[in-house]
C-alpha cells in the first residue's frame, strides 16, 4: 500500500478534477466552432476553379460534416475516449501529430521569455522597491512602462528591420538555417543540441531564439518588475521585517530571506498565468518570426474553421491552464508554508 | 376625446405604412447605401464612399468578416459588396461563368440574363477556338450593357529577387519554377513564400495555389504553362483532340521518377484517375482537385506510351486544366499508401523532395537523372541549383527584411508600399506581373435600387478608379474594363474601361428617382 503525503493526494484529486473540465471544454470548443458561418469546405474550395456543388456535397459527406450535429458530436467525444483527436481537415493529417510538432517550438520560446523575464524583471523591482524614488527606481519604472506599452507587433518588427536587417547581428526569422537543426530528439532545439553536444547546433538556435524570445519577454518583464517592486514595498513595511530588524538580522538577510520570499507570492501567480498563455503560443510573435509554433496552427485552424484541430488545441490550452495553476499553488506552498492547496 | 386620440393614431399608421411601402412623396429622397468589404479592402471601400457621397448618395462602409458577409449576402439580404474571384485557366471558364451565369455558384449579384446565359453556354459548346472566342466576345459585350458589378481591377504580383538570381520571371499563375533560374553566387537558394503553411506534399490532396507553387518543382504534369500563361508540352509530347470528348496524349519516353522507375503510360493513367474518379485515392477518399478537371471522366491506356482521356461532356479548357495534374509513380504510391507518399513523395520533377515541415521550411535537392522539362521554356536538362529551400514566411515586413540582409533570394507578395525601397537597393530585383483575381464592387441587381439600369450606371460613372489604383495601391493594379479577364482566352481587348464623370452620374439618379443634393 502506497501512502500518500496530504500534498499528494491533493495533486492526484486536482489531476482528476481535470477530466470533466477538458470534456466540458471540448463539448463547448464543438458547439461554438459550429455556430460560425460557413463550414471548412466552403473554405477550403472557395473561389478554386470550377468547384461544382455536387462536389461540395461529396467532399461533406466524405468528412461526416453532413450528418446531424449530435452524432458529429457523439463520434467525436467517442474518439476522444479513445484517444484520438481526428483529422486535420485542411492538411489531411493526424490532428495529434500537427499539434504535436507545433508544440515543442512555442514552449521552447516561452521557457525562453519566460526565463529571461523572471531574471531581469525580479532583481530589478526588488532593487527599485529597495531604492524607492531614486534614480534607478524612477528609471526601471520608466522602462517597465514602456515595456508594457509596446505591443509585440511592433516591437519584433522594429527589433528585424534595426538588428537583423541594418546591423545583420541576428537572423530575421525561422528556428535555425537548414543543416544546422540539432538531430530531433525533443524537438527542443536547445535541448536537442546539448543533449547531442552539437555547438553549431546550439549556436545557431540561440542566435535564432534572441529576437522573438526577447519580443516575447519584453512586456511580461515589465510586469513581473511592476508586481515584484509593489509586493516587495509592501512587505518591507511589515510588522515582521522591522521585528526581524530589531532581532539584528543583517539587512541582506532580512530582504533576501524574509522579504523576499514572501513578496514573490504575487509574483508567482504573474507568473504562472503568464507562462500559461505564453504556452497557448504566441500568434503574433510566431507570425513575424515565422516561427512554427503552436498559435500559427491554431489561428489558421480557426480562419480555416479546421474544427478537429481547434477542438483539440482548445483541450491543450484548457489543460495547460490547469497544469501551471497547480504548479502555481504548489510553489506557493513552497514560498509560503502557511498556505495549503 | 378617445375618437381624435383614434385619428391621430390612424394618421401616424397611414404615415409609416406609406414611407415604408414606397409611396411616391412629393420630394425625391437621397439615395443611402453601405458598402461591404472585409477589412483589408477597408481603405478602398472608404474611397468608394467618398465618390458615392460626391454624387448626392449616402453612403457608409461596413466592415465583416468574410464568411460572416458571405452567408449574408448569399441570402440577398446585402446591396453594395466588394468581392474577388481568382481564375486559373486563363479562361472565362472559371471566372464569367462561376460569377455571372444565372445561379451560378459565385452569382452573388443575382446577376440573370438569357442571352447571355446562351452566349456562356456557346462557348462550352464551341468545336473551334475561333467559336468559342466569338461566343465569349458576345457574353461580353451583353454583360458590359448589364453593368452587374462596377468593374474594378486585378492587382499585379511583385516579387523580388537578390540580384545574384539569374534567369528569373515571376509567373501569372504564382508559380515559381526553380528548374529554370540559377545562381551567381551559391548553389542553394531560398524562397520565402508569402504564407503561413502549405497543406500537403501529396499532388491529389490540395486545392490551393501555394501547395502548388511549391510542389510543382518536384513533379511534373503531362502539359505545362509559360509564365504568361500559354500551355507547352511537357511530359507529353503531343496531343490529338479525337473527337468532342476524347483526347489523345502521346507521352515522352525514357522519363525517370526520383526512386530510379521509369515513367509509363500506366503512371499517368494512375495519376488522373487517382484524382477524377470517385475515392479514387486510397481508403475510399475522394481527391479535392476532381472538379479542377471538369468533365473528365477517366484515364486509359492505349500502350505504353499512349493515353487517352475520356470526357462526359465537351471541356473547352481541358489542356489548361491539365496543367495542374501532376504525375505520379504507381507503384510506389500503391506500395507506401497515401500516407507515406504526402510523407515522402516522389516525382519526375527536376527536385527530389528531401524534408520538410508543412508550416516551417520545405527542402528539395537537384535530381540528376532529369529528363529536361519543357523543350519551349528553356533552359532544358538538370537544373541550375543544387538545393532549394521554401520557407514560409508568413509577414510581408519580415520576408523583406531577409530578401534585404540575404538570408533568402526570392520573396512572393512584395507590399505595394515595399517595392520603392527594394527598388532603391542595387542588391535587389523587383518585378511585376498581372494578377489573375479581379477584385469588384457587386451589386444586388436583384433589388431595389440596383435592379435600376441608371442607378448602376451611376455607380460605374461616380467611382474613380485610376485614382484608387494610383493611390491606395500605389499603381500596382490594373482596371478591368469588365468582368473578362484581359489575360483570359477570348477577350476583347477593344473595350474601354467605364469613364469617371460624377456629373453624368448625378443625372441618372435623378433620372431613377433620387435626389442628389
Amino acid at each position: 500500500m502506497i501512502r500518500l503525503t496530504k500534498l499528494q493526494v491533493r495533486v492526484v484529486e486536482r489531476i482528476i478534477a481535470t477530466i470533466p473540465l477538458a470534456l466540458a471544454v471540448a463539448v463547448a470548443a464543438f458547439v461554438f466552432m459550429r455556430m460560425l458561418p460557413g463550414d471548412p469546405v466552403d473554405i477550403m474550395m472557395g473561389e478554386a476553379a470550377g468547384v461544382a456543388q455536387g462536389e461540395i456535397e461529396a467532399l461533406r459527406r466524405q468528412l461526416g460534416l453532413d450528418q446531424p450535429i449530435l452524432v458529429q458530436l457523439s463520434n467525436y467525444l467517442k474518439g476522444v475516449f479513445r484517444g484520438d483527436l481526428g483529422y486535420s481537415i485542411i492538411r489531411g493529417r493526424p490532428v495529434a501529430e500537427v499539434i504535436g510538432e507545433a508544440i515543442p517550438a512555442t514552449v521552447e520560446l516561452a521557457v525562453c521569455a519566460m526565463v529571461i523575464s523572471v531574471l531581469v524583471g525580479v532583481p530589478l523591482g526588488t532593487a527599485s522597491a529597495l531604492k524607492q524614488n531614486t534614480a534607478l527606481d524612477r528609471a526601471t519604472s520608466a522602462a517597465s512602462f514602456l515595456g508594457i506599452s509596446m505591443p509585440p507587433f511592433w516591437l519584433g518588427i522594429v527589433a528585424i528591420l534595426v538588428l537583423a536587417m541594418n546591423l545583420g547581428w541576428l537572423p530575421t526569422s525561422g528556428r535555425a538555417p537548414y543543416g544546422y537543426e540539432p538531430r530531433h530528439i525533443t524537438g527542443l532545439f536547445i535541448l536537442d543540441s546539448i543533449l547531442t553536444w552539437d555547438p553549431e547546433a546550439l549556436a545557431a538556435s540561440l542566435r535564432h531564439l534572441v529576437l522573438p524570445s526577447l519580443t516575447l519577454a519584453t512586456g511580461v518583464t515589465a510586469v513581473v518588475v511592476r508586481i515584484t517592486r509593489s509586493s516587495m514595498l509592501d512587505v518591507m513595511r511589515a510588522d515582521y521585517i522591522t521585528f526581524a530588524r530589531a532581532k539584528g538580522v543583517p539587512e541582506r538577510a532580512v530582504t533576501v530571506k524574509h522579504a523576499l520570499r514572501n513578496a514573490m507570492i504575487p509574483t508567482a501567480t504573474l507568473v504562472g498565468l503568464e507562462f500559461g498563455s505564453l504556452l497557448g503560443g504566441n500568434m503574433i510573435v510566431e507570425t513575424i518570426f515565422s516561427w512554427p509554433g503552436l498559435g500559427r496552427v491554431v489561428v489558421d485552424a480557426i480562419f480555416a474553421q479546421d474544427y478537429p484541430v481547434v477542438q483539440a488545441a482548445v483541450m491543450v490550452y484548457a489543460l495547460t491552464y490547469v497544469g501551471m495553476n497547480l504548479i502555481t499553488d504548489i510553489v506557493y506552498t513552497v514560498l509560503n508554508p502557511r498556505m495549503s492547496i | 376625446m378617445r375618437t381624435r386620440h383614434f385619428l391621430v393614431l390612424a394618421t401616424i399608421v397611414a404615415l409609416a405604412l406609406g414611407t415604408t411601402a414606397g409611396v411616391p412623396t412629393l420630394a425625391a429622397t437621397k439615395l443611402s447605401v453601405i458598402i461591404d468589404t472585409e477589412a483589408n479592402r477597408a481603405d478602398e471601400a472608404q474611397a468608394i464612399a467618398g465618390y458615392l457621397q460626391q454624387v448626392g448618395i449616402q453612403a457608409d462602409v461596413r466592415i465583416w468578416e468574410w464568411n460572416a458577409l458571405k452567408e449574408k449576402l448569399l441570402a440577398g439580404e446585402r446591396q453594395l459588396y466588394l468581392t474577388d474571384w481568382g481564375s486559373a485557366y486563363f479562361d472565362p471558364f472559371d471566372i464569367v461563368v462561376p460569377k455571372l451565369r444565372t445561379g451560378d455558384r459565385g452569382n452573388y449579384s443575382f446577376y440573370s440574363n438569357p442571352e447571355f446565359d446562351a452566349a456562356l453556354d456557346r462557348a462550352l459548346a464551341a468545336r473551334t477556338d475561333e467559336e468559342r472566342a466569338r461566343a465569349y466576345r458576345e457574353a461580353q459585350a451583353i454583360v458590359m450593357q448589364d453593368l452587374p458589378w462596377a468593374f474594378g481591377y486585378t492587382l499585379l504580383t511583385i516579387e523580388a529577387a537578390r540580384s545574384e538570381v539569374q534567369n528569373w520571371q515571376p509567373a501569372m499563375d504564382g508559380r515559381l519554377n526553380m528548374h529554370d533560374v540559377s545562381l551567381s553566387r551559391g548553389d542553394t537558394i531560398i524562397i520565402g513564400m508569402g504564407t503561413d503553411r502549405i497543406v500537403t506534399l501529396d499532388p491529389a490532396a490540395y486545392r490551393d495555389r501555394h501547395t502548388e507553387t511549391v510542389i510543382r518543382n518536384i513533379f511534373d504534369g503531362l502539359v505545362t504553362r509559360t509564365w504568361d500563361g500559354n500551355v507547352v508540352p511537357e511530359i507529353a509530347e503531343s496531343w490529338e483532340r479525337v473527337s468532342d470528348t476524347e483526347w489523345v496524349f502521346r507521352l515522352r519516353k525514357g522519363i525517370k521518377f526520383h526512386d530510379g522507375s521509369t515513367l509509363t503510360a500506366d503512371d499517368v493513367v494512375f495519376s488522373i484517375n487517382r484524382v477524377v474518379l470517385e475515392g479514387g485515392m486510397g481508403d475510399g477518399m475522394t481527391s479535392p482537385r476532381k472538379g479542377l478537371l471538369g468533365t473528365v471522366q477517366r484515364a486509359e491506356k492505349i500502350d505504353d506510351s499512349t493515353v487517352r482521356v475520356v470526357l462526359s461532356e465537351p471541356f473547352p479548357v481541358l489542356l489548361q486544366a491539365m496543367v495542374h495534374v501532376q504525375i505520379v509513380p504507381m507503384a510506389y504510391v500503391q506500395s507506401v499508401g497515401d500516407d507515406g507518399f504526402a510523407r515522402q513523395p516522389v516525382g519526375c520533377g527536376p527536385f527530389r523532395f528531401v524534408e520538410g515541415r508543412l508550416d516551417d521550411r520545405v527542402v528539395m535537392e537537384r535530381f540528376d537523372d532529369y529528363w529536361g522539362g519543357a523543350p519551349d521554356i528553356p533552359p532544358v536538362g538538370p537544373a541550375k541549383v543544387r538545393r532549394v529551400i521554401f520557407r514560409m514566411m508568413p509577414d510581408p515586413t519580415v520576408r523583406v527584411a531577409a530578401l534585404m540582409s540575404g538570408e533568402v533570394h526570392i520573396i512572393q507578395s512584395v507590399p505595394p508600399h515595399m517595392v520603392a525601397a527594394l527598388e532603391a537597393d542595387s542588391r535587389i530585383q523587383v518585378k511585376t506581373v498581372e494578377g489573375t483575381t479581379a477584385y469588384n464592387l457587386e451589386m444586388n441587381v436583384a433589388k431595389p435600387p440596383f435592379d435600376d439600369i441608371r442607378v448602376r450606371q451611376a455607380i460605374n460613372y461616380a467611382i474613380d478608379w485610376d485614382a484608387i489604383i494610383a493611390t491606395i495601391y500605389e499603381n500596382n493594379a490594373s482596371r478591368l474594363a469588365s468582368p473578362f479577364l484581359p489575360s483570359g482566352f477570348g477577350y476583347d481587348p477593344t473595350v474601354r474601361p467605364w469613364p469617371y464623370d460624377p456629373a453624368k452620374a448625378r443625372a441618372l439618379l435623378e433620372e431613377a428617382g433620387f435626389s442628389t443634393r
